[in-house]
């Protein structure tokens, strides 16, 4: 209930409690719904209404993985295995950040094969598929945006919607030991925007 | 001729008023009441791969003998149950229950005629005052939210009730 205005106040006081009243009544109407149920009335027939209203959250997924092998590369030459991921958001603009960390010291892109030295390795993403180069990504470091082509998650349409490309040089090639096998693991995070 | 007493006379008038409330007279056409709706709010969802629902309980109070009959309509394009906001429509599902407190109930088509339901709300109940009679519950499909785009949606539902 507003607050009544004596009739005998001031004009000073009646102004104040008049954009109190004011600032109240705007509160009230902001903070109220834009429809209310309505409840029928007797009759031949009766009508209502309610109103419903949902706030669907910001959700990601990448999917569609596969792990790299890169085997019998020959020396000499970038060793490189381009995959296609999905990358499904549903943010009104699509558009998500990646971040990329290896199992190096300090999220470093390197491979270990027990007490030999690491190599290091390079990883590219694209926002397309098959892609055989890409925006170079940094250990721990979000991307730039990318904006996502799929149109549902796990890009059960399309199939998939982005480039994944890790490279071994040739220099690191050349360091390597022969007949050992380096692993590591990289770990991508999809962040919507 | 004895006159009745004054007591039986009293009695007497309350019955038939009490039977005008319930029956109504013959030549008075039934009227009927929707009441207690309320406002479906989902709120920010936790999850979007797994269905939802939310139940209301509502009154349908009848002149009659308890019959009725519901149709629903959404705000979406041509009465259909669906939601606007950032992105394209978000569908939901309408069921209604003929009995209160309910999680399910049968599925409501835009714009068709559910018949065959009775109310137990009758003459003193007209108002709601005793109770609540029916459930109307909204479901959110996880097919549809997983692929809804991020952010606010609205509708309104409208019901009409009339008596069978």
């Amino acid at each position: 209930m507003l607050p009544m205005i004596n009739t005998t106040t001031s004009n000073v006081l009646r102004t104040t409690m008049g954009r109190f009243a004011l600032l109240v009544t705007a509160s009230m109407l902001a903070s109220a719904p834009a429809h209310a149920s309505t409840q029928g009335t007797l009759g031949a027939t009766s009508q209502g209404s309610v109103q419903i209203s949902v706030s669907v959250p910001s959700r990601v997924q990448i999917s569609n993985l596969t792990d790299v092998d890169l085997t019998n590369s020959e020396l000499g030459s970038v060793a490189s295995r381009p995959q296609s991921p999905c990358v499904w958001t549903n943010t009104a603009t699509k558009s998500y950040t990646i971040t990329a960390s290896g199992s190096g010291t300090g999220n470093a892109f390197t491979l270990a094969a027990g007490q030999l030295a690491p190599i290091s390795y390079a990883v590219q993403w694209a926002g397309t598929t098959g892609q055989t180069t890409g925006t170079a990504l940094t250990p721990a470091a979000a991307s730039s945006s990318f904006v996502s082509t799929a149109l549902l998650p796990g890009c059960t349409v399309a199939g998939s919607s982005a480039s994944l490309i890790v490279t071994v040089a040739p220099g690191q090639l050349e360091t390597m030991a022969s007949a050992t096998p380096y692993t590591g693991t990289l770990t991508l995070l999809v962040n919507p925007i | 001729m004895k006159s009745l007493r004054p007591a039986l006379a009293v009695r007497c008038a309350c019955i038939a008023l009490l039977l005008g409330l319930f029956v109504g007279g013959p030549a008075e056409a039934q009227r009927v009441r929707i009441d207690r709706l309320a406002d479906f709010s989902f709120g920010l969802l936790t999850t979007t791969t797994s269905d939802i629902r939310q139940s209301g309980n509502v009154c349908i109070s009848t002149t009659g003998l308890g019959g009725y009959n519901v149709r629903a309509s959404g705000s979406g394009s041509g009465g259909l149950f669906t939601l606007a906001g950032v992105g394209a429509p978000l569908a939901y599902e309408v069921q209604w229950n003929g009995t209160v407190g309910q999680q399910s109930g049968t599925a409501l088509i835009p714009g068709q005629t559910l018949s065959g339901l009775t109310t137990a709300a009758l003459g003193l109940n007209l108002n709601c005052l005793l109770s609540n009679t029916a459930s109307l519950i909204i479901v959110l499909r996880a097919a549809e939210l997983s692929k809804a785009t991020a952010g606010a949606y609205s509708g309104t539902l409208t019901l009409v009730i009339a008596p069978e």
